[in-house]
């Protein structure tokens, strides 16, 4: 009986892994035993190569996917926004030492258009060079106003809030403007600026 | 442009991601600035800073077809490349890798870049491709993941089955670090499997003493403990078995073990009521353990040995409801996993957002199976075969989400192409009625008598109606016959008549060149409009000519692509089922071989019952 029992036990926990050093780790010298390690090894590798080939299929379709999302998102914005009357703002923030963005309205001939709100995350990776594109339009070509309001948290963790304004001429083709925000130095102020992308 | 914290490196910054130890952070400060330049490359960092793979990627592969990034070409495809890696895409990263990392790149970045996809593969199960990319660092990793780096290759070995290869790389290993016990470990491990056991057993008592000094180590000393501890009980030293046993923690994963094998070691030297203290511990601890099912067998067993043969009976028959009970949970947790409800509970509870290679489970979702599988959730196989479905998944609602819009995109196109046939007949004879032509010819007229009035310097040409009209009243008066009379009033309105036309004809002269000004200016301001006009036109034209041709291209890829994705999406969900079903069988064959264990010990259990049933009846029989 004790035999029986201790083998079992043996069998169940001979598998050693270096890596995980999360399984069982009982040690037998056994023939007996080494043969069963043996086809459970033999069983392992088997399930290895099934593991292996369905996950070839999945690297496969991952990358058929990822190109058909290409292709549609490529679909989506030359149908939603055509490259003529395609205006795109982007906001970007240079260091981001004396403020800290909450979120940015958008305002376009007097119009609300957006009302971006952002998350810890998204604001983190905008300070780390990330550029958001807040909002796409269709615009005519011709003179047009653009009003953005940033709200956020400036110097000394004051709730601060600052407009920036800009006059743009649509032509033809897309056009992108960045709503900038940088840290000025000298005045331990953020500041905000719009400018046409270059 | 954001030139704000820079990347150095991408895959510098992509290798920072992938380790979230603290193995590569010193890669996290030392990085050049650098500007965006693209707007649409800082959009694909936009989501790559934020661990969004699938997107950035989109946007990337995006922004390269519509050539966007023409000021980041290396840096979007090393990029690229990190991004597939992280999201789990090893294979199409290895491709650009390849491509990338034969020259341009820093040595250093290069072997660690080779070192995680190395590590990904091995995880995967692509112990060949493993083996290749640790054959490609050429340079010496920083400390921590050059031994990361050996014990990967060691262990690549032992899997193939080339212990001694493994042994050799390991057996130098200097020092005192965790890695070392690691080492040693390994070494025991590969000695075993070559059938060196006596080696093995030095190994495993240097590390069963060894003073641990985290918790990681704590377990491996316990480990190597119970090893050795079985190793001699099975070499028949059960005295010297105990001393190994008994080092092994109390509360640890590996106590129960422990506390079974301390107990068969009493019993091996027939001290029975001894072996009962540590297995009568056991069996207040969760029977989930087969160390704990076991020592329900064993204590009735020692007490037959100590003749209670009545105390062991209850033992043997509480055992047998005990592994009933068991035996039934489990076969309700093998339905509910082979129903697919496991796998479903697992999806509901993930955020699709997680799509990262670092991603793990930590816990299975609650059901009546979570409790028998809480250990394969440390096993590579499963981990990544729940990354795959669960990536699978996330792709199969992305194109369910595509094949939605790209309805409504077919509608919307539909609705243009009606408009634009509405308006196109109001369009084009508001052009026939508007002769451009002919009020261009008209400007230039206008511009040939204006000049001929500059050059005759004529001023009343440019007097207005009702100084001209003044002026012919005036002329008029001149020639009527009475003022022709020689008679001073005649005379008087003949001044008069005199001065009236000087007073006119100065002032129309000294107009004159502001008013030849004005005209030149609205005449420029129109010949403008005319041109813009004209340009309008042109586009308006070309616009006739090439809507239908973009109604047609836009139609072809929005009909072409919707087939796409109904094939992609059977595609994706006929792999996620496949999956599911590999899945399935690594669970449903853990709790089988949990079954038949518990199978065994209750035929035992039966067995050793029944051997009492008839002592005891033998015992009556001689008695009476």
């Amino acid at each position: 009986m004790t035999k029986t029992l201790i083998s079992l036990m043996a069998t169940a926990t001979l598998m050693l892994s270096m890596a995980t050093v999360a399984e069982d780790a009982t040690l037998m010298d056994a023939d007996a035993v080494m043969a069963e390690a043996k086809s459970v090894e033999a069983a392992e590798s088997e399930s290895r190569d099934e593991f292996r080939s369905l996950d070839q299929d999945v690297q496969t379709l991952k990358k058929e996917v990822l190109d058909l999302n290409r292709d549609l998102f490529l679909l989506e914005e030359e149908l939603l926004f055509p490259a003529n009357s395609q205006v795109a703002f982007f906001v970007s923030m240079d260091v981001g030492e004396y403020f800290e963005l909450d979120s940015v309205n958008i305002k376009i001939d007097g119009k609300e258009v957006a009302n971006y709100l952002y998350t810890g995350r998204e604001a983190d990776a905008l300070i780390r060079g990330g550029v958001h594109r807040v909002h796409m339009a269709n615009l005519k070509t011709g003179d047009h106003e653009l009003v953005a309001i940033f709200t956020g948290k400036g110097p000394h963790v004051r709730d601060y809030r600052r407009g920036a304004t800009m006059r743009f001429d649509k032509g033809i083709g897309a056009k992108y403007l960045e709503l900038e925000i940088t840290d000025r130095v000298k005045k331990q102020q953020p500041e905000f600026v719009i400018k046409e992308w270059e | 442009m954001p030139s704000g914290r820079s990347l150095a490196s991408c895959l510098l910054l992509l290798l920072v991601l992938l380790a979230p130890t603290d193995s590569v952070t010193a890669a996290d400060n030392d990085r050049e600035p650098i500007v965006v330049q693209d707007p649409q490359y800082g959009e694909v960092l936009f989501y790559f800073y934020q661990e969004d793979y699938f997107p950035a990627i989109v946007r990337l592969l995006a922004a390269k077809e519509q050539q966007q990034l023409m000021d980041h070409v290396d840096e979007a495809e090393l990029l690229l490349g990190g991004m597939y890696l992280s999201y789990g895409h090893h294979l199409e990263a290895a491709t650009i890798f390849q491509q990338l990392l034969a020259d341009n790149v820093d040595p250093d970045i290069r072997d660690r870049t080779w070192f995680f996809l190395a590590k990904i593969w091995y995880q995967r199960g692509y112990l060949d491709k493993s083996r290749e990319a640790l054959s490609y660092i050429a340079g010496e990793l920083p400390k921590n993941l050059r031994r990361e780096a050996l014990m990967l290759e060691a262990q690549i070995l032992i899997d193939a089955g080339e212990y001694d290869a493994a042994i050799a790389k390991l057996e130098n290993w200097k020092g005192k670090t965790e890695w070392a016990s690691y080492a040693k470990f390994n070494i025991g491990v590969a000695l075993v499997r070559s059938g060196r056991v006596d080696e093995a057993a030095k190994l495993l008592e240097d590390l069963g003493n060894l003073n641990p000094f985290n918790n990681e180590l704590m377990s491996l000393r316990d480990k190597a403990n119970l090893a050795l501890g079985y190793a001699l009980l099975q070499d028949g030293q059960p005295a010297a078995a105990k001393s190994p046993l008994q080092r092994v923690r109390l509360e640890g994963p590996f106590s129960n073990k422990a506390l079974l094998g301390v107990g068969w070691a009493d019993a091996e030297m027939d001290n029975y009521q001894r072996a009962l203290v540590p297995w009568m511990e056991l069996r207040s601890r969760n029977l989930l353990d087969s160390a704990v099912q076991e020592s329900m067998l064993a204590i009735p067993y020692a007490m037959a040995q100590l003749d209670s043969i009545s105390q062991a009976a209850d033992h043997y028959l509480n055992a047998i409801e005990a592994f009933y009970e068991e035996t039934n949970r489990l076969d309700r947790a093998i339905y509910h996993i082979e129903s697919g409800q496991m796998f479903d509970d697992f999806l509901a509870d993930d955020p699709l957002d997680s799509t990262g290679w670092y991603w793990r489970l930590e816990e299975l979702p609650e059901g009546p199976e979570g409790r028998y599988l809480f250990h394969l959730l440390a096993t590579h196989e499963f981990q990544e075969g729940l990354k795959n479905y669960r990536d699978l998944n996330y792709l199969y609602r992305n194109l369910d989400d595509w094949q939605q819009n790209v309805e409504v995109y077919a509608n919307m196109l539909e609705t243009r192409k009606e408009a634009y046939a509405e308006r196109l007949p109001r369009i084009e004879d508001a052009l026939a009625r508007a002769d451009l032509d002919e009020m261009v010819g008209r400007k230039l007229e206008f511009d040939s008598t204006l000049n001929n009035i500059e050059e005759g310097g004529d001023w009343l040409a440019l007097a207005t109606k009702s100084e001209f009209e003044m002026w012919g009243e005036i002329t008029g008066l001149e020639s009527t016959p009475a003022l022709a009379a020689d008679i001073p009033e005649a005379e008087e309105v003949r001044d008069k008549i005199e001065l009236l036309k000087g007073v006119l004809q100065w002032e129309l002269e000294r107009e004159f060149g502001d008013r030849l000004w004005r005209i030149r200016r609205n005449l420029r301001q129109g010949g403008e409009a005319l041109v813009a006009a004209q340009r309008s036109r042109r586009q308006i034209a070309e616009t006739m000519r090439t809507e239908p041709l973009y109604f047609e291209e836009l139609t072809t890829r929005v009909y072409g692509l919707a087939p796409r994705i109904e094939l992609m999406k059977l595609r994706v969900g006929d792999a996620m089922a496949k999956q599911r079903a590999f899945l399935q069988s690594i669970a449903v064959g853990e709790m089988q071989a949990q079954k038949q264990r518990l199978d065994v010990y209750t035929v035992q259990a039966r067995f050793a019952l029944a051997a009492i049933y008839d002592v005891a009846a033998t015992v009556g029989e001689v008695s009476e």
